[in-house]
This record gives C-alpha cells, sequence and structure tokens, in this order.
C-alpha cells in the first residue's frame, strides 16, 4: 500500500512539473518579445530590420483605405521575401476586429491603418494601449506639426461639400444654410454618419460651431435663428438637412452620385478628389459661410502585440516614405484631396488644406459627446427612413 | 399480482415505443452536388437548423464529377436509397428536363410544385451586364473612363501599346470576354451603344418597338462593324469560356483591361481583393448616335430539389422542402447565422441599393468556403425586401457591395417599359451565332452579300 501510495505521488509530481512547463509556452495579449515603447527610442536600421523580418511571418495590415493594397503592392517588389496581407475594412470595423483579436490573444494584426477623426480610435485603442505609435527619428524630423501627438498621422485629409460642376458652373451656394432650402431636397448625398466615421466628425464638429451657425442664418436667411428649448444651432442645421440628403454607405456612393448626375451636392472625404483624374465630375467648395467642411486625418499604428514586429517597423517605414520621402510607399497617397504630413514630399495638391474653410473636430469632445450623438442620429435617421425614397 | 406485472410491462412497452420514436425520428437521404464553399453539409449550421425545426434526421450524400441529369440517370436506374435530390450551384436541371421523369413517376408530382424553386440571390430588375475597367491602367495612362465608344476603342489602344502592367511584355489584353454566356460578351456591350440590345427577348425592342427585331437593323449591323475593327486590331480578346478568362482577370500580373459581367464576383474571385480594388464600373458608352443602352438581367427561377417518386417519406420529405422555402430558412440560406452573419436592421441603416435597410450584414460569405449555409444549393426564395434592402457590411472588398453601386449607375440605361416581346429560341440562336461570326471574321460584316444572307436567315424565324 505504502509503495503504491509512494508510486502514485511520484507520477503526480511528474505531471505537475510537465505542466508547470507548459503555463509560460503561450505569450499573454498586450505582451511581446520586443517592448514597443511609445516613440521608438532605440532606432533600427531598414537593413537591420528588414533581416529580422524575413524570419517572421505574414505581416498582416488592417486598413481603412484601399491605396494600402499598392503600398503593399511596392513594399513586397522592395523587400523580397516578405509577405503582406491586407484586410481592407471601415473604421467601426477595423476597430471592432482589433478590440476582438487583442481580447481572444489571436495576434491577427500587425499594423493598424485607421482614421482618427471620431474619438473611437483614440479611446478604444490607443488609450487602452492596443496600438502604439511608432516614428523613427530619421523619419520624424520631417514630419509636420501636429503630425505625432500619442498618435502617428499619415495622411491629411477633409470631410467635405462638393458640387456637380456639369449642373453648375460654379458652386451655387456661398451659406451653408442653403443647402437646407426645398429645391434640394433628394439632392444632397452624403454618408450615413453612424457607419462613417469621417462624416461623423464633420457632424459632430459642427455642434460647436454654436455662433458661427447662428450668424450664418441670420446672414442667409434675414431673420436671428430661433432655436427651441433643448435643440441647439446645429440640431436645427441637420435636422433641417437630413430632409434633403440622401444617405449612403460610404464616401464612393457619394462620388458616384455625383458623376452620375444624380446629386447636386455631396459630402465625402477629400481623397474621392482623386477620381477626377479618371474623368469623375465632382467639384471641391473651397469657401462657404461659415464652413465647408472639416479637417481629417489617418494614422498609421503598430499593434501592440503584432507577430511581426520587424516587418511592421519596416511597412510603416515604407509607408511614410523613408528618411528621405522618396519611398515609394507613400506615392499611393499623393493625391489630390490627401495632404502630405511631410514637409519635404509633393503631394500633388494645387490648393493647400489652408485654403478650404474647415473647421478642426476637437478629439475629446467627440469622445464625451459620443452617447448624445450616436441617439441624436439614430433617431433622426429612424425618422427619416419613413420619409426616404 | 401476475396481471399486474404484466400489465404494468404492457404500458412500459408502449411508453418506450413512444420515446424510440421521438428519438429515432425518420431518416431523410438527401443528395446534394460537392461544393468547394460548403465545408461539411453533416455538421452545415443551416442543415442542423433544418434538422431542428422539422425535427427530423437528414443525412447528406454528396454527388461528384457528373451533371443533373447524368445523376437521374444513374439514380433511377439504380436502387439507391436516396429521397430528395438537391440543385443548384450549377449542378441543375431544368423543369423541361424533368418531365419524362416525372410522367414516369420517377419524381414526385401530388405536391403542390414538384420543383421546390430556388430564385436565388439575383435582385429583380438589375441590368445584365456592366463594364469593369482596370481603373490602375487608366490612372498610370492618365486616361479617362470613357464615355462614348470611340473614347473606348482610345483606351483599349493605350492599354494595348502603352505597357500599363510595366513588365515589359506586350501581354495587356485590352477588352476580353467569351461568349459562352451574354454577360461576359464584349458584343454584346458594345451592341448596346448602337441599338436597344436585349439577348434574352431575341433581340426585339419593347413599347412601340415591340415586334421589331432590331439585330436586323443597319445600327446593328455598324455594331457589327465597330466590334469587328476592334477584334482586328486585337482590342477584343475572345477565349473559350468562362473560366479561362476568370483565370486571366485574376492573374496576379495584371493582363486584363476590361471585362464585362452582370457581378464583379462572376469573374474575381471574393478572395482577391487587391484584383477587385483595380477595377472600377462604367456607364454603357454612348454609341455614334449617342445611344446608352442596359437591358434587363433575366434569371429564371432554378429547379431547387425534386423528392424521388419511390421515396418512402414523402410527407416528411415536403415537410424538409417547404421548411427551406419559409422566409426564415431563406435568410439562413442567403445571409448565414443570424446575430453573427447578419442581422435585421434597427432602422438606421442605409440599403446598398439606396433607401432604409432591412438587413445588415457582418461576414459576407457567398461564395466563399464557409459552413453557415449551403451556398445556393437547394430551394430558397428570399423576399425582395430583403434582397433589396442589405446593408453595406464595412468591408471594400464585398462583391455585393461593388455590383449594388454598379447597378444603381446603370439603372438609368435600362428601358423604363418592361412591356417585352415573347422570346424565340431559334431566332436568338441565328442571332447569336451571326454575331460570332461576323464578330471573329468567320462571316464578313462588310460584304453586303453575306449581311442579305443573314437577314434572309431572320426572315426564315420570323
Amino acid at each position: 500500500m505504502e509503495r503504491i501510495s509512494a508510486k502514485l505521488t511520484g507520477v503526480f509530481l511528474t505531471v505537475c512539473l510537465l505542466f508547470s512547463g507548459c503555463g509560460t509556452s503561450l505569450p499573454q495579449s498586450g505582451q511581446n518579445s520586443q517592448p514597443f515603447p511609445e516613440t521608438a527610442e532605440t532606432w533600427e536600421s531598414p537593413e537591420e530590420l528588414y533581416r529580422k523580418a524575413l524570419s517572421e511571418d505574414i505581416l498582416i495590415v488592417y486598413t481603412v483605405t484601399s491605396r494600402a493594397a499598392l503600398t503593399k503592392d511596392a513594399f513586397e517588389k522592395e523587400y523580397p521575401g516578405l509577405d503582406v496581407e491586407i484586410r481592407d475594412l471601415r473604421s467601426p470595423n477595423l476597430i471592432e476586429a482589433v478590440e476582438e483579436n487583442h481580447k481572444k490573444g489571436l495576434r491577427d494584426c500587425d499594423v493598424v491603418l485607421c482614421t482618427d477623426s471620431s474619438g473611437d480610435f483614440l479611446d478604444r485603442l490607443v488609450k487602452p494601449g492596443l496600438v502604439v505609435p511608432y516614428l523613427p527619428p530619421d523619419i520624424r524630423v520631417h514630419m509636420k506639426e501636429g503630425t505625432e501627438n500619442g498618435m502617428v498621422s499619415f495622411l491629411n485629409e477633409a470631410e467635405l461639400l462638393f458640387y456637380n460642376p456639369e449642373k453648375y458652373k460654379t458652386c451655387p451656394v456661398s451659406n451653408l444654410w442653403e443647402l437646407t432650402k426645398e429645391h434640394y431636397r433628394g439632392k444632397i448625398y452624403m454618408p450615413n454618419p453612424l457607419r462613417s466615421f469621417s462624416t461623423y466628425a464633420l457632424c459632430t464638429a459642427v455642434f460647436e460651431q454654436e455662433k458661427a451657425l447662428t450668424e450664418a442664418y441670420q446672414s442667409c436667411f434675414g431673420t436671428p435663428l430661433s432655436v427651441p428649448s433643448g435643440e441647439s444651432a446645429a440640431s436645427m442645421f441637420w435636422t433641417m438637412l437630413s430632409k434633403n440628403a440622401i444617405f449612403t454607405n460610404s464616401s464612393d456612393e457619394v462620388a458616384e452620385a455625383l458623376n452620375d448626375g444624380i446629386a447636386d451636392f455631396g459630402i465625402c472625404v477629400s481623397s474621392k478628389l482623386r477620381f477626377r483624374e479618371i474623368g469623375y465630375k465632382m467639384e471641391p467648395v473651397q469657401k462657404l459661410l461659415p464652413f465647408c467642411g472639416c479637417r481629417t486625418s489617418y494614422s498609421v499604428m503598430l499593434s501592440s502585440d503584432a507577430l511581426s514586429p520587424n516587418a511592421a517597423k519596416l511597412f510603416i517605414r515604407f509607408l511614410l516614405g523613408e528618411a528621405d520621402g522618396k519611398g515609394e510607399g507613400i506615392r499611393p497617397f499623393c493625391t489630390p484631396g490627401t495632404w502630405s504630413v511631410r514637409d519635404d514630399v509633393d503631394d500633388g495638391n494645387t490648393i493647400p488644406r489652408e485654403d478650404f474653410d474647415l473647421i478642426e473636430p476637437d478629439q475629446n469632445y467627440l469622445i464625451e459627446t459620443k452617447e448624445e450623438m450616436e441617439r441624436f442620429w439614430s433617431d433622426l435617421l429612424k425618422q427619416e427612413s419613413g420619409t426616404q425614397t | 399480482m401476475k396481471k399486474q406485472i404484466l400489465l404494468i410491462g404492457i404500458l412500459l412497452i408502449l411508453c418506450l415505443s413512444g420515446c424510440s420514436s421521438r428519438q429515432n425520428p425518420a431518416v431523410l437521404h438527401i443528395a446534394m452536388p460537392f461544393s468547394d464553399m460548403v465545408q461539411d453539409p453533416d455538421t452545415n449550421y443551416y442543415v442542423n437548423w433544418l434538422r431542428e425545426q422539422t425535427g427530423l434526421s437528414a443525412e447528406i450524400s454528396l454527388i461528384r464529377g457528373t451533371d443533373g441529369m447524368d445523376y437521374l440517370n444513374e439514380l433511377f436506374s439504380s436502387d439507391a436509397d436516396i429521397d430528395i435530390v438537391l440543385f443548384g450551384n450549377g449542378f441543375s436541371v431544368s423543369r423541361k428536363d424533368l418531365e419524362p421523369f416525372m410522367e414516369k413517376g420517377l419524381i414526385d408530382v401530388s405536391g403542390e410544385d414538384p420543383f421546390y424553386l430556388n430564385t436565388g440571390t439575383s435582385v429583380p430588375g438589375n441590368t445584365g451586364q456592366i463594364l469593369w475597367i482596370n481603373m490602375e491602367w487608366l490612372s498610370k495612362l492618365q486616361l479617362s473612363i470613357p464615355e462614348t465608344t470611340q473614347d473606348l476603342k482610345t483606351v483599349l489602344t493605350a492599354f494595348r501599346d502603352r505597357d500599363p502592367n510595366e513588365n515589359g511584355l506586350a501581354d495587356e489584353l485590352p477588352f476580353a470576354g467569351t461568349f459562352e454566356a451574354y454577360a461576359f460578351s464584349p458584343a454584346e456591350f458594345i451592341l448596346s451603344s448602337y441599338v436597344y440590345n436585349d439577348p434574352y427577348h431575341s433581340r426585339y425592342g419593347f413599347g412601340a418597338e415591340k415586334e421589331n427585331c432590331l439585330a436586323a437593323t443597319e445600327e446593328f449591323r455598324k455594331g457589327l462593324s465597330f466590334c469587328r475593327e476592334l477584334f482586328d486590331e486585337r482590342l477584343l480578346i475572345l477565349r473559350g469560356d468562362k473560366r479561362e478568362l476568370a483565370e486571366l482577370i485574376n492573374s496576379p500580373v495584371c493582363l486584363v483591361g476590361a471585362f464585362t459581367a452582370e457581378s464583379i464576383s462572376d469573374m474575381i474571385y471574393q478572395g482577391n481583393p487587391e484584383i477587385l480594388a483595380k477595377y472600377i464600373h462604367v456607364s454603357p458608352p454612348a454609341g455614334p448616335e449617342g445611344k446608352q443602352n442596359a437591358w434587363y438581367s433575366f434569371h429564371e427561377p432554378e429547379v431547387g430539389a425534386v423528392i424521388v417518386g419511390r421515396s418512402t417519406k414523402k410527407e416528411e420529405a415536403r415537410l424538409f422542402l417547404k421548411t427551406m422555402l419559409t422566409k426564415e430558412a431563406s435568410l439562413i440560406a442567403g445571409y448565414g447565422q443570424q446575430g453573427t452573419d447578419w442581422d435585421f436592421s434597427d432602422g438606421t441603416d442605409v440599403s446598398i441599393y439606396g433607401g432604409p435597410s432591412g438587413i445588415v450584414t457582418r461576414n459576407y460569405i457567398w461564395n466563399t468556403p464557409q459552413n453557415k449555409h449551403l451556398n445556393g444549393i437547394g430551394p430558397m426564395q428570399i423576399p425582395e425586401e430583403y434582397l433589396t434592402g442589405v446593408t453595406w457590411n464595412g468591408i471594400n472588398s464585398d462583391a455585393e457591395y461593388i455590383d449594388a453601386r454598379a447597378q444603381m449607375t446603370c439603372r438609368k440605361y435600362l428601358p423604363e417599359s418592361r412591356d417585352f416581346h415573347e422570346p424565340d429560341p431559334l431566332l436568338s440562336s441565328v442571332i447569336d451565332e451571326a454575331v460570332k461570326d461576323f464578330v471573329t471574321g468567320k462571316r464578313e460584316i462588310g460584304s453586303d452579300e453575306e449581311w442579305n444572307e443573314y437577314l434572309q436567315s431572320l426572315q426564315e424565324c420570323f
């Protein structure tokens, strides 16, 4: 009996030893074999990164911009042996996917390219440390002011008002409130703000422009704006505009509606200006009382638990144009309506972004008012869905 | 005492026999075609859902390497125990094909509808052919989307001559297609810039022109002549079949400048988002007389399933198939698992066809390897309000969304009237053959003699 008991004890202890070895074999979500400082304090050259990246897995890039596919093609040519997989998603879906990855410990994302205009990106991915900035010093010296603030901007764009140049030789409106007039009913196309971060940013930023909107109303209609209790100039503006608006799923639909001649006006991301190069008929509104759009930007960040961190850093360097700005990775983003974040790269825009009447969304305001704004738009869209054709 | 024991025993047996029939539901033997897009029919979410809803057990046997008619002939000349045969996803039979089997009682005809139709996921009122052009090549060569047939020729010439895929080889296929189906034929597309060219209705006009076969007109001849010009100049490249064409379009080398299809996913694999991103839809170009036409796509509901005449479980089989035709089942068959792959909209979403949406898709699983539904195999009838009321799932490479946007652009070129002439299969076949011959030069479009012979052959059909 004693021998049996001793044997059993021995077997039990052996099993415990075996399982204790297994316990540490899987990395925990949020940790990595390499630390990611908030900025690259230990700078590695592209050659060093490339050497290390060759022994890593496929690089997975989550992106909201389809132009990343062109950067991928160029990257794979520049760095043979490295493979990139692009996952092309909308911003809300991208954020959910990154959160899900981390929650499940999947490590299925190395690099994230996402609009940072709605507050969600900052609130749900940056602040909790799911994504971290990577900006090596040899590229940082060329970045414009304001492009690094806990997030690394790689694109400056705008959510902008456009008009149909086939129908109007020049923009027929000089005041934003004119868009609420009845003869534009069904003629203004815009993405659903609950589905488009950039549109959401504009819609919310307008709520911070009470004074400017009130004055513009007076200028447009010749009478003071009477705001009922519980409302604001912005809520009145959007409620009135929604009666004229056709909501779409994306900026692409807005650009197509303008080009097809069914829209007189469209609100969409400025990067759709690049479609004019292939003949699309859409003209941006530069000057409008009190504003014609809002500034938006896109960030490129490292996933904090990237499985291929060296390939990821190399890809980010490549995307940002490398140290001399001549890298091919930035070329797909040097298109009309996309303004460079670097002071040494010509983005090909004939009109600087500063020449547009743009407002600036406040990230904290976007985060603080999120519930209220979602409720406002949810109610408005449900109301309008009963009347849209 | 013995009587009491006997009574209890009988009662027990009766109870157990009731239980055993609940524990052993009728087993339906269902034959369905193998599909790469259905990972495991036995554990498939939709099949399990049907089992639960009907209380029936379903055993699936997979059909491989044969077509619908051959399979049925083999089945009926064997004693294989099959109750239901499901069709779809390329494994098909027509209602006409089934008539001889029905007459012999080999297929059950006692139900309301012996065909258990599959109306598919095509949206009614869509155009049957869209031009998809390589936007990357347009950008590289600083060209605009063609608006006229002459613009189109200019663009195609540039594609041929200026090496837009930058590999130093003259391997570009400016406008690739096949005569295998109308949707894939560049000739049909170009002819629409000359006449209202509706191949599904034998090229008859409609409304006031309903009795005019537009394939007999000078405009039609001019259209064919233009096609021949493009063919001779190697701007129009024709391949044997859709499969070959799809391989060229999906080549990582980027070989094709333009192609036509009803849906972009007919040609570009869903798992190829980079290739999908290269192509953009284009409105029909205006011909020399300024005409821009689109024609309606035409999808007859397909046979979704039949019940085998010798089945001893016809009632159960009818229950199973009728369940597949319910709205709830059809939504699963079309979109997958509610709550995971899709959900009903809360009223704040926009349909990809404009207007409010009824369905929000989260995972687009159609034509991808998955195990949530049977990817179009078997009967289904998704109500039109849901077919046209789907919102975008946010993925840029979602073919359904790409298609919907193309359809919205082309809608205004569709005829308002739907007063179509009845199609004439013989006439259609004569015209189709002539289009092929004139475009490829087998018959000479410039020869009045050959053209008149063609007109004579049409007359014989009228």
